[in-house]
């Protein structure tokens, strides 16, 4: 990474005797959609509370361009900020609200108009400047919330949960509109979610936090496709999971078994034979047949129709339970309780978690 | 519209509540006209004549006046110190601020005869006695509570992050306040204003214990027309009082309306 704009070494914060942040290091590139994700008490919202400066950590270090940033006040940090109930000012005017940042920060009032009518422009929400914010609707709140953050061209954009409150179609329209806005202004946004859709369709990294830990960060593909552990599979997207005891590996071949079950695993961990490791199986990468000798025989136990896709809960008599996810409009049989099929994956399919 | 008992039954019960409340205020109205030189119902005819009595005696002028600028001063006095608190409280949300809340709150819990003797006591010490300052301080503690009380219900709403916002907007602190949790508070600071006036205005166990000759106040000398004169004025500026009441209360309705 070039030299990151903001970084965060060692950040600790407890709060009695749990950790909310846990020796947390990370640095954010200049321009990166970087997500922080994580179950609620994770301490995502606590990272981001002390990168804003709400909150004081117990130890560790802030900076900005390589300038120690830790114990200046909020005000001073120059970060905008979004939040998840909006916190518009509500005495204030849609173009109020928008100018209030460059009053503070005494602009000529010219530069403020001219400022203010770019932000407003920029989120489609010229036409209401002389509304009160208790006027709009939520999204549209949110929305002028975002000009606010943006209208004093911050150093980083902090964004906590923002679309948390809005209905799930809005929602979807928000995150392509927030994406494209960021390839458009180029700042740094630091977004804070729960929601994994959220996380994997606008970031350019993920952080996976988990008990005021990181447990794994990456590109939202490797995050996906590669999870280093239980949690991470579980968390972001499903996942099945199989103990497996390993018999051998031929170079990046890993075979083992569970059970009566032999595996083949494309693998870039080395591992002892003997060993017991946990495999990752996605449900849309496995398939679902007719029986047949190749595969592994199956017995549909339920079966929940989603529309493009379709989930499938099949039992196999050592596998135990088993998701399968199959696209409705492909596929070489229908599923019903009660039927006999076989499932199967390519080898590439099953990841083997590095730890637990 | 079919009436059951039971509706009958409250409906009765609500308009004896009414009558009770209200009637003992309108026989200040017939008393207040009345052409005999003591209270009692007119005999002959009405007369203006007390009236004229308070409109034109200096000391009733007098009291009335030292009542609506002790009142004015302690309502300004209480509404800065209790917003102030309140706003305080409300940023910090912690422990103390609650125990704080509540130890702000015990002039209303406290009889105000046992407060009073604590005025008496203290302001003994304190040279206070029989003066203006101590009418006023002893009216904002008492007046405290209410500011207090409207301002922090107006904040119970404002969301907690809208400071948080302000300030990574680039506000100070007191910019903050000034900017953002002042104006959300006005509507509890302005009702706070009016009872902490209103407190002042109406007190009257505490002047009677803390001042003497040279501190007269509205209420204090209408209590005194009725231990040793009895005179009808006392009706006349009762019914000033309520017609104020009444205008002041129909204007805020037609103003909200």
């Amino acid at each position: 990474m070039a030299s990151p704009i903001l970084s965060i070494s060692d950040a600790v914060k407890t709060y009695g005797d749990t950790h909310a942040l846990n020796q947390v290091n990370l640095d954010v590139a200049e321009g990166e959609f970087l997500t922080l994700l994580g179950p609620s008490g994770s301490g995502k919202t606590t990272l981001l509370s002390a990168i804003a400066g709400f909150i004081k950590m117990d130890s560790g270090k802030l900076t900005l361009r390589a300038e120690d940033i830790t114990n200046r006040p909020p005000e001073h940090r120059d970060f905008g900020m979004v939040f998840q109930g909006y916190a518009l000012f509500p005495t204030m005017t849609v173009r109020e609200n928008v100018a209030f940042p460059l009053k503070v920060r005494k602009k000529p009032s010219s530069e403020i108009t001219k400022r203010v009518n770019e932000a407003l422009e920029m989120v489609q929400m010229g036409a209401f400047a002389d509304r009160m914010p208790s006027q709009l609707s939520g999204g549209q709140q949110q929305r002028i919330a975002l000009a606010r953050a943006m209208s004093f061209s911050p150093q980083v954009l902090l964004l906590d949960e923002p679309l948390s409150a809005l209905d799930k179609k809005l929602r979807a329209d928000l995150q392509w509109e927030l994406k494209a806005l960021h390839n458009q202004l180029g700042v740094t946004f630091i977004y804070v979610t729960h929601d994994q859709d959220e996380a994997l369709s606008m970031s350019d990294r993920i952080i996976i936090l988990k008990d005021g830990g990181i447990q794994q960060q990456g590109d939202p593909n490797t995050l996906y496709n590669r999870p280093r552990n239980k949690f991470v599979a579980d968390f972001l997207g499903k996942s099945n999971f199989i103990d497996v005891t390993v018999k051998g590996q031929t170079n990046s071949t890993l075979h083992c078994t569970a059970q009566d079950v032999a595996f083949d695993v494309e693998t870039d961990t080395t591992n002892t034979t003997g060993d017991t490791v946990k495999l990752a199986l996605r449900p849309e990468r496995l398939k679902l047949g007719a029986p047949n000798e190749e595969f592994l025989p199956a017995v549909v136990k339920q079966v929940s129709y989603l529309g493009e896709r379709c989930q499938v809960i099949v039992t196999h008599k050592t596998l135990g339970e088993m998701l399968v996810s199959c696209p409705t409009w492909k596929t070489d049989i229908t599923p019903v309780a009660g039927l006999t099929v076989s499932i199967g994956w390519e080898p590439d399919a099953p990841v083997v978690l590095a730890d637990n | 519209m079919q009436r059951s008992a039971f509706q009958i039954f409250f409906q009765t019960g609500a308009w004896t509540v009414i009558a009770f409340l209200v009637l003992p205020l309108l026989v200040v109205l017939p008393i207040s006209f009345t052409d005999t030189s003591y209270i009692g119902l007119p005999k002959e005819g009405l007369s203006l004549q007390h009236y004229v009595n308070y409109f034109t005696d200096p000391k009733w002028l007098g009291a009335t006046w030292t009542s609506v600028w002790i009142g004015v001063v302690v309502a300004t006095c209480a509404t800065v110190l209790g917003t102030a608190f309140a706003i305080g409280c409300w940023f910090l949300s912690d422990r103390a601020s609650s125990i704080a809340r509540w130890v702000l709150i015990t002039p209303i819990l406290v009889p105000p005869v046992v407060q009073s003797l604590g005025f008496y006591r203290f302001w003994v010490v304190l040279g206070l006695i029989d003066t203006h300052v101590g009418v006023i301080l002893a009216h904002t503690l008492l007046a405290l509570p209410y500011v207090s009380i409207s301002v922090f219900a107006a904040l119970t709403n404002l969301d907690r992050n809208i400071p948080r916002a302000a300030r990574s907007l680039g506000a100070s602190v007191m910019q903050t306040v000034w900017a953002v949790v002042v104006p959300a508070a006005k509507p509890g600071i302005a009702t706070g204003f009016i009872f902490a006036f209103i407190v002042s205005f109406d007190e009257i166990v505490g002047v009677l214990f803390i001042t003497v000759r040279r501190v007269s106040t509205l209420p204090k000398m209408i209590w005194e027309g009725i231990q040793d004169n009895i005179d009808p004025t006392i009706a006349a500026v009762a019914t000033v009082l309520v017609v104020i009441t009444l205008v002041a209360t129909a204007i805020g309705v037609m103003r909200k309306k």
